[in-house]
């Protein structure tokens, strides 16, 4: 791609009533030896564009991923291979001497004086131990791997355990309500990340405590206000992307029809083409 | 045979006086030379005790001695501990052990091989889609860089600086079944044969 931005017309963002604040310097602080370099920069015109930090919380697998057909085929292989080039265990000899010695006392001729130990061989056998391990298995019963509930609720972080989920937040653009990554307007004083952070504490009924990984942005999406909206001064906004991953499993069920907790191919029927582009290109889903 | 004679007349004698008795006993006993030589009693005639300047001297060259033996032990090299891993055991080379080899026909062995050559051509393909999304990745995280610079130094200096909270990172990894909610793990009672090495 030779343009490393995509310029978008939004039908009507809505119109920031605060741009004369945000328009003037981004510096959060001024010294003496930054002022001669940022000089050139705020000096002039102040950037046109309004900058947003937003978030991409992932919600990590909870369950391993089922193999695929190969997958388990080799694992099996692998499993049959293994087996074959071993030496025989502790418990596999112990149940080849219990099995000789249950065919010697089926002789007529058997003395039990002659085995050397039979202090303990006939109370506990091997088989008896795998027999009693095999219903201790049996009696525990585990959580089920999918609930059954992929298809139906996207609000739920519950869904799909074997993916990672991404958050996403309905929002009305201008006139229109639009999937988005939460995201929120950049406030002088503060670093990208903190807006960020500021974005996911922000959402209204959603209690996320999330991890941020590290200070720098993943990607950002830059977009034209439509030519009535723009202004002087503002022409468009740069949305900065961090990465978090939520740290705890529990919490309160979301909103459904403004929430969403989507895998990445699911990802194309709630975002807009350009958005989406941007977006895929740090989400991850190996 | 005298002597005891002599010994048990002094005792006889003795038993009945106090101290000239006691000096003629001591004259008749077998440790009296003569007679006729000085009074001396055993304890007189024998080493002095405490001699103040050769004894303590000899105490600190025995303990110098020792001290020596000491360092010439302690200069010996540690054992090193040994790598328990690296230690074959015995029962690997019991032959009672060894397992049957199974005979595999043709067509056994040959779909084993295809297996192997498919698995590697299916790794293959799954290490270049995960190298292309780093890839991927990375220059999105750079371009976003290279645009925040565009619009402020300050805040790309905020972005590039370490984050020190980061680090220790804990999360928990997939398991084969999800977390059972309200599961109380039964306690497990275990001796501890890990083996404790000192250098």
């Amino acid at each position: 791609m030779a343009a490393p931005f995509t310029r978008v017309y939004r039908p009507f963002w809505r119109i920031i009533t605060t741009t004369k604040s945000n328009r003037g310097v981004r510096n959060v602080s001024y010294t003496s030896q930054q002022w001669s370099a940022q000089n050139v920069k705020t000096a002039g015109a102040a950037s046109p564009w309004a900058l947003h930090g937003a978030v991409c919380v992932q919600r990590l697998p909870v369950v391993t991923q089922d193999r695929s057909p190969i997958e388990e085929e080799f694992m099996e292989l692998m499993q049959k291979m293994e087996f074959e080039r071993s030496l025989l265990a502790d418990h596999e000899l112990k149940l080849l001497d219990d099995a000789a010695l249950m065919s010697r006392k089926q002789e007529g001729d058997y003395d039990s004086d002659e085995e050397d130990d039979y202090r303990d061989k006939d109370i506990v056998t091997a088989q008896d131990l795998e027999d009693i391990w095999e219903q201790k298995l049996k009696d525990f019963q585990p959580a089920l791997r999918s609930q059954g509930n992929d298809q139906k609720d996207a609000s739920s972080s519950e869904r799909c355990l074997a993916d990672s989920l991404i958050l996403l937040v309905k929002k009305d653009v201008g006139s229109q309500k639009l999937w988005l990554l939460p995201q929120i307007q950049w406030q002088m004083g503060e670093t990208l990340r903190q807006t960020a952070e500021r974005a996911l504490a922000s959402l209204p009924g959603a209690d996320l405590k999330a991890t941020f990984l590290g200070n720098a942005p993943c990607g950002f999406y830059k977009y034209k206000y439509p030519k009535d909206i723009q202004k002087e001064g503002s022409v468009g906004a740069k949305v900065f992307f961090f990465k978090a991953v939520l740290s705890s499993h529990k919490h309160l069920p979301l909103e459904k029809n403004s929430f969403a907790w989507v895998k990445k191919d699911e990802l194309q029927d709630f975002l807009k083409p350009e958005y989406l582009k941007q977006v895929r290109r740090f989400i991850m889903a190996l | 045979m005298a002597g005891i004679v002599c010994r048990t007349a002094s005792r006889v004698i003795s038993s009945q006086a106090a101290c000239s008795s006691s000096v003629v006993a001591v004259r008749h006993s077998h440790w009296f030379t003569s007679m006729l030589s000085l009074k001396t009693s055993v304890p007189l005639r024998a080493e002095p005790k405490k001699r103040k300047k050769v004894d303590p001297r000899r105490e600190l060259m025995v303990k110098e001695r020792l001290k020596k033996k000491l360092k010439k032990l302690e200069k010996v090299p540690p054992e090193m501990i040994p790598i328990e891993d690296f230690i074959k055991s015995a029962k690997g080379f019991d032959e009672t052990r060894v397992r049957e080899a199974p005979d595999l026909c043709f067509e056994e062995s040959e779909r084993r091989a295809l297996l192997l050559k498919e698995w590697s051509r299916f790794k293959r393909s799954q290490h270049q889609t995960e190298m292309h999304e780093i890839q991927e990745a990375l220059e999105a995280q750079r371009q976003a860089l290279e645009e925040l610079k565009l619009e402020s130094e300050e805040l790309y200096k905020a972005a590039v600086s370490p984050d020190t909270d980061i680090f220790p990172f804990q999360h928990d990894g997939p398991c084969y079944t999800p977390p059972l909610t309200n599961y109380e793990a039964p306690e497990g009672k275990y001796n501890d044969i890990t083996r404790v090495y000192t250098q």
